[in-house]
């Protein structure tokens, strides 16, 4: 995916901008780290990404056909957006799985779905379970495997690990390491996750994207950026966590 | 009803300014407007009619039909003006069902073909489709909040506008026939409806009026059924943007 140049106003001030500027390349196999303070316009990036949010300038592409080419609905199966916020549909917890092949008329992959469950620590889960009476983390983990279940190229994760518990967490994030990098085909897939948890961003990502000042400050390497950031907003934000992250302790 | 009887009919106005002043609504200036534009459109079409009831010419039914119509889509389309191109789908939903249930009426000569029949059971029926119409469309604008979620996640999985507002527009659907249906299981028992009244104060056979009453009340089911159905189906893409990304929300109005 290649985003270019793109341009985004703030949604209560249309004259000011979240972030100008964002260009960026997404490859296969990439693991990708989006970090950056609150409010530098992390989710409406990965929101424009999947097209569910306008643009003011620039363009994305993917495979080498700019998303005004596309279907959005096409688009949407190759690059899917996992929100912070998990959504259930009105049903059970077998009915939201299969979700996917409702909507594209494929036959369900149970086998698939189970494996999936079981590898985010939701293995015995009743599916005939409403899936509303879940909890908060287990909501967000049925969202991921319902997304997963599209089998998208691109995943865009919004702090999906925000309700969970530690070993839930490290279970979401072997799962999807797994994803991208255990495949017999690495050609297809990559991740973009927003993460305010440095550790994580360390585990999951091979590259990290940093928001600041209304751009896309920097795109290095993990090592390298954790090393040694190439912007002092960045050595700052790092410092910030870093000292929070002491306090809580 | 004399002159004079029907001047005296303003007292019930008085009565609502008075409780509107008294009670500080500030409803007096409303109720002022609402009380001359009732006289003078009624008194106008009164007049309309009369004259269309005595050429009897089939252009005036329809330029009349028409008005009624191109009225209509335009109020209901104010509950929704951020929706572009939503008047238009209501006028053409109205027309349908209009049309259709005309149709039905006269091709299997349950009324006849005369203007006194046409043009009060046509404005019965636009009217009545108007508020099926608003209906829906209060209930869609808020749906676009409620389930705003669930519509994105949707899209985000990959559904097509269409499967993704299904289930909002289903619900919308159903709020705004029930009213409807709500008042055929009620009607004679708590309201007795204004047509029959009227036809009963004219010196109807209250028996005849009945007989009328009812063909209104299934008329009335059927035209809200297909007022929710043609609406939803030509209308659903509106509330998407061009590229199906959900219309941004409104400040509420």
């Amino acid at each position: 995916m290649h985003i270019n140049n793109l341009t985004k106003s703030k949604f209560d001030d249309p004259n000011a901008l979240l972030f100008r500027g964002v260009t960026a390349k997404l490859q296969p196999a990439d693991r990708i780290a989006l970090i950056g303070g609150s409010g530098t316009g992390k989710s409406t990036l990965l929101r424009i990404l999947s097209l569910l949010e306008s643009f003011e300038e620039g363009t994305i592409a993917l495979e080498d056909r700019s998303s005004t080419e596309w279907k959005p609905h096409s688009w949407r199966r190759k690059v899917s957006y996992v929100a912070q916020k998990p959504i259930m549909r009105s049903g059970t917890v077998g009915f939201n799985l299969r979700t996917v092949s409702q909507l594209h008329n494929l036959p369900f992959d149970e086998e698939l779905a189970r494996k999936y469950m079981a590898a985010v620590g939701l293995g015995q889960t009743d599916w005939n379970k409403q899936a509303g009476d879940l909890s908060g983390g287990e909501q967000q983990r049925l969202a991921l495997v319902r997304s997963l279940l599209l089998q998208p190229d691109i995943l865009l994760l919004d702090e999906i690990t925000s309700s969970l518990d530690p070993g839930s967490k490290q279970a979401v994030e072997s799962l999807l390491l797994e994803w991208v990098t255990g495949q017999s085909d690495p050609s297809a897939r990559a991740y973009v996750w927003i993460t305010h948890d440095l550790e994580q961003a360390r585990i999951i990502s091979n590259q990290i994207w940093f928001m600041a000042d209304g751009g896309l400050l920097e795109q290095a390497e993990t090592g390298a950026f954790f090393a040694k950031p190439a912007t002092e907003q960045a050595r700052r934000f790092i410092q910030g966590l870093k000292e929070g992250a002491k306090s809580d302790e | 009803m004399s002159n004079l009887a029907l001047i005296c009919t303003l007292c019930f106005v008085a009565v609502a300014a008075v409780i509107s002043m008294r009670q500080k609504l500030g409803l007096e200036k409303e109720i002022l407007i609402g009380t001359l534009r009732a006289a003078v459109q009624l008194l106008f079409i009164g007049y309309v009619l009369h004259f269309v009831f005595e050429t009897s010419h089939p252009a005036f039914i329809v330029t009349i039909i028409l008005c009624m119509i191109l009225v209509a889509a335009w109020n209901a389309g104010a509950k929704a003006k951020h929706v572009r191109g939503i008047r238009s789908r209501i006028a053409l939903t109205l027309a349908c069902t209009e049309g259709l249930t005309m149709a039905i009426l006269l091709g299997l000569g349950i009324i006849n073909p005369t203007p006194q029949y046409i043009i009060p059971v046509s404005g019965i029926i636009i009217g009545s489709s108007m508020i099926v119409c608003g209906l829906l469309l209060n209930h869609m604008k808020r749906e676009m909040e409620t389930a705003r979620g669930e519509m994105e996640m949707l899209l985000a999985l990959g559904a097509t506008e269409k499967q993704a507002i299904h289930d909002p527009l289903r619900r919308s659907v159903r709020a705004s026939m029930i009213p409807t249906i709500d008042g055929m299981k009620t009607v004679g028992l708590v309201q007795l409806p204004g047509m029959m009244t009227g036809m009963i104060v004219a010196g109807a056979d209250p028996v005849e009026a009945v007989r009328y009453q009812i063909l209104i009340m299934f008329v009335l089911a059927s035209s809200a059924a297909m007022t929710a159905m043609v609406l939803s189906l030509i209308s659903y893409k509106l509330w998407f943007t061009k590229d199906a990304r959900l219309l941004p929300l409104q400040a509420s109005d």
